[in-house]
């Protein structure tokens, strides 16, 4: 077994990337579907998720097999390769809700005045890169983003929880039912099972790694909570008509009259983990591509997927709304089957392996 | 038989340089002898001392054994070709010729001209020993043997440069350096055919993976103590003659935010310094391309009171704010450039010329304004915290500000992921180069951008897989 990545470093991609990734617009869209519930709703989803971590964390104590050889052992070569190749779509149908909130939000927070999509594009030449290289890059890159990270959010927190007004939560459960449907509306943004079983076989598992491996998720969804507690609390029933949370909630911090906005350092560095988060959907499907075609020039694979989000995000550039709209109320269950579903189909093609 | 004329013919022959000096003389039994050196860079007194003089007063009619006997010398080898003798007379030692005899013998005697031990101007320390590497490589591995004593210590010498033949030492110690390190970095050199090997910095080259990357791939160290330090931590050394610049690899970038004196003063101290070092780096790399990016793109970066400030000062400005920040950074770049290469005595009024002149009137002219001039000095002292790493982070700065200037702060966070994104996948030797942070080796933490108390750094860095790993032992 090739040892590309270690456990530390999958904690830190679950640790960072999990938060990362949700700090953009997924707290407006929760305000505007529970309101004050929110926090219930993402609990639900984190909940969840994180028994599907384990889960697959768990599997991975069991078994030295990547995922591919599991299916292969099981079902045979042809089986493996049209999975890896619906992965390959799946992470790709991941990476375009964060790809055009990274567009509105870069728009958003580095500029004054709106700028031409043209300033955006540059991230393309970041993104084929990035997904060109391996599993070892990812680790690594993980190792350098964790300190960025806490350290962004500890400025972040710093400068904004003392403003939280907890009475915006009270009451709660007012609408019952609006917490489980936001749950399953925001479920298109919780793919880390996948990603944990995308890693499986490439890292040498030790006794207790499934508890680290799934604390740290946590973790990470503890780090959302948090914003989500700042976000609500700041602004109450206002925050479902505040996009970009997390630049959002340290405006008021009475320094920044003096000192300037501090917090656009933090959340510049916060960008750099963010743009890694963006990246592991697109190496992710970069590797199953690779796995399923047995084409092993990463390179022209890295390009001809940045290609397609470059294509993609210029035809589109302004339906943001109705693509949200779409992924929120059909997605689900494509997420349902590849982050949850299939993980735990897992299992079975062990035993049958054994 | 072989006369000696014919030996001393076949040498002229080679060598026909007026400076390779034929010095003939006979004993007192009559016997012939020839001695031939190059002249200047063969210790000549030494010659008359050791060699002539014991010569000249042997009686009998001795055989070469015996001959070799008198010699006073403590370097004399045999030898039998005439390229030898042409190859060790170009390296600075004499060669004996004897009469009627076509074995010869090759003398020590080598003494080129070069400079005292004195403090390398580079790496000046308060506390600590001052001694620095001179050009001369027996000098050089001299220093290091005084520091390391240990049997253990082994010194590989080999040739590069088909003119200069230009020695070059790899040294390391057995069972702390990675294993078949030193053997490749052997076949990396002698792989490489160059006329002449000037300095180390070529060596340095040719031992790099990727020779044209911008981020440097080996360390240095102008001091004995240093590369000693190195060497013991597993690095390999390598000496080159003629340059007072000693590498070591594998390298990482932690390296050169170490200096010698961290290890000298106490430790807190050294940790304070280190994340000095690294936060002055990052003003220095950033902070022009943050201020055009501020002005153009953001302003709400910059403080309220200071942006009232700044926009007196660039009211009424031709340029806008990255031509005027790229010009004087232009400025900076060319006084630094001109100032090094100026003779001493036209430097006072370059100063003159540079600061005043330049400076001041051009901000009075309006072509730039006082904050430029602000930011672009804080930035360049800030980068000379890190001498080392000066030549990759003042191009990262031209870098920074052309895409600040262009697509706004935006691009220097794209551009800084893409740097991250590839220097944690580069590595020298199979040493990633941003060890131990990424990957992450704790234990190496101790002595990374935090100094640890001596008795904390118990085993050598785990990232160089020494056998013998540890440092500290309490008995």
């Amino acid at each position: 077994m090739s040892s590309k990545i270690s456990v530390r470093q999958i904690c830190f991609i679950m640790l960072i990337y999990t938060a990362v990734s949700k700090f953009i617009l997924y707290p407006t869209q929760l305000s505007a579907e529970s309101g004050r519930d929110l926090l219930f709703s993402a609990l639900i989803n984190f909940a969840l998720q994180g028994a599907f971590v384990w889960a697959v964390s768990f599997l991975c104590s069991r078994t030295d097999k990547t995922f591919f050889a599991l299916i292969e052992g099981t079902l045979g070569n042809i089986v493996a390769r049209i999975v890896y190749g619906l992965f390959a779509l799946f992470f790709i149908v991941c990476t375009i809700i964060p790809l055009f909130e990274q567009k509105l939000y870069v728009h958003a927070i580095f500029y004054d005045t709106i700028p031409s999509l043209l300033i955006f594009l540059p991230i393309f030449f970041f993104t084929v890169y990035a997904a060109y290289k391996g599993f070892e890059n990812i680790g690594r890159c993980a190792d350098i983003c964790l300190p960025l990270f806490l350290l962004s959010m500890l400025l972040i927190f710093v400068m904004s929880l003392h403003e939280v007004r907890w009475d915006n939560f009270l009451p709660v459960f007012k609408q019952p039912s609006k917490v489980f449907q936001s749950s399953l509306a925001s479920a298109c943004r919780f793919a880390e099972p996948a990603f944990l079983l995308m890693f499986m076989g490439h890292f040498k598992y030790e006794k207790g790694d499934a508890a680290k491996i799934t604390l740290s998720y946590i973790g990470g969804a503890v780090f959302v909570m948090l914003v989500l507690a700042a976000f609500y609390g700041i602004y109450g029933d206002l925050a479902q008509s505040r996009q970009f949370a997390i630049s959002k909630i340290s405006l008021f911090f009475p320094a920044i009259e003096l000192l300037g906005r501090i917090d656009l350092i933090a959340l510049y560095v916060l960008e750099i983990v963010m743009l890694f988060a963006l990246v592991l959907n697109i190496q992710l499907a970069v590797h199953c591509i690779e796995c399923c075609t047995g084409y092993k020039n990463r390179a022209v694979l890295s390009v001809a997927i940045n290609a397609a989000f470059l294509i993609f995000i210029i035809v589109f550039d302004n339906n943001f709304n109705a693509i949200n709209t779409i992924w929120s109320k059909w997605m689900w269950i494509v997420f349902l089957i590849f982050a949850n579903a299939v993980p735990l189909s897992g299992w079975l093609m062990r035993r049958k392996n054994d | 038989m072989v006369t000696l004329e014919k030996n001393i013919k076949s040498v002229k022959d080679k060598l026909p340089s007026e400076d390779i000096i034929v010095f003939e003389f006979d004993s007192l039994s009559g016997k012939r002898f020839a001695a031939i050196y190059a002249d200047g860079i063969a210790d000549k007194q030494l010659l008359g001392e050791l060699v002539a003089k014991p010569l000249r007063a042997a009686k009998s009619d001795e055989k070469l054994e015996d001959i070799k006997k008198l010699l006073a010398s403590p370097e004399v080898k045999d030898g039998g070709k005439i390229e030898d003798a042409v190859k060790e007379i170009s390296d600075g030692n004499a060669v004996l010729f004897v009469d009627e005899e076509k074995e010869f013998f090759i003398i020590g005697l080598k003494n080129p001209p070069g400079r005292t031990v004195a403090e390398p101007p580079t790496q000046v320390a308060i506390k600590g020993p001052r001694e620095g590497f001179t050009e001369d490589i027996k000098t050089n591995l001299g220093l290091v043997r005084k520091r390391l004593k240990s049997e253990k210590l082994h010194v590989k010498t080999l040739k590069s440069g088909k003119q200069s033949d230009t020695s070059v030492a790899i040294i390391y110690i057995e069972g702390v350096c990675p294993e078949g390190l030193p053997e490749r970095i052997e076949r990396e050199i002698a792989s490489k055919q160059i006329d002449i090997v000037p300095d180390s910095s070529y060596i340095s080259q040719f031992i790099s993976k990727k020779p044209r990357s911008l981020f440097k791939r080996n360390g240095t160290a102008e001091k004995p103590d240093v590369f000693c330090a190195k060497i013991s931590e597993g690095r390999v050394g390598i000496i080159v003659d003629g340059s007072p610049i000693a590498l070591t690899v594998p390298y990482m970038i932690v390296e050169d935010f170490q200096t010698v004196e961290d290890y000298y003063q106490v430790s807190y101290r050294s940790t304070v310094l280190r994340i000095l070092r690294l936060v002055s780096l990052v003003i220095g790399v950033f902070l022009p391309a943050f201020y055009v990016s501020a002005q153009l793109f953001k302003i709400q970066l910059i403080p309220y009171r200071l942006l009232l400030k700044i926009s007196s000062s660039v009211s009424g400005l031709a340029l806008s704010p990255s031509v005027e920040m790229f010009l004087t950074l232009f400025l900076l770049e060319v006084l630094i450039e001109a100032s090094i290469r100026m003779p001493k005595y036209v430097g006072l009024a370059m100063s003159v010329v540079g600061a005043l002149v330049l400076g001041d009137t051009a901000v009075q002219a309006g072509i730039i304004s006082t904050p430029a001039i602000i930011i672009i000095a804080f930035s360049a002292i800030c980068l000379f915290t890190t001498p080392d790493l000066v030549e990759t982070t003042t191009t990262l700065r031209w870098v920074y500000l052309i895409i600040g200037g262009s697509l706004g702060p935006f691009g220097v966070v794209l551009f800084t992921a893409f740097l991250i994104c590839y220097l944690v996948s580069e590595q020298t030797y199979g040493v990633p180069l941003f060890a131990p942070f990424a990957p992450l080796i704790k234990s190496d933490l101790h002595d990374s951008m935090v100094k640890a108390n001596m008795y904390s750094l118990k085993t050598r860095p785990e990232v160089f897989k020494a056998k013998n790993k540890v440092r500290v032992k309490n008995k």
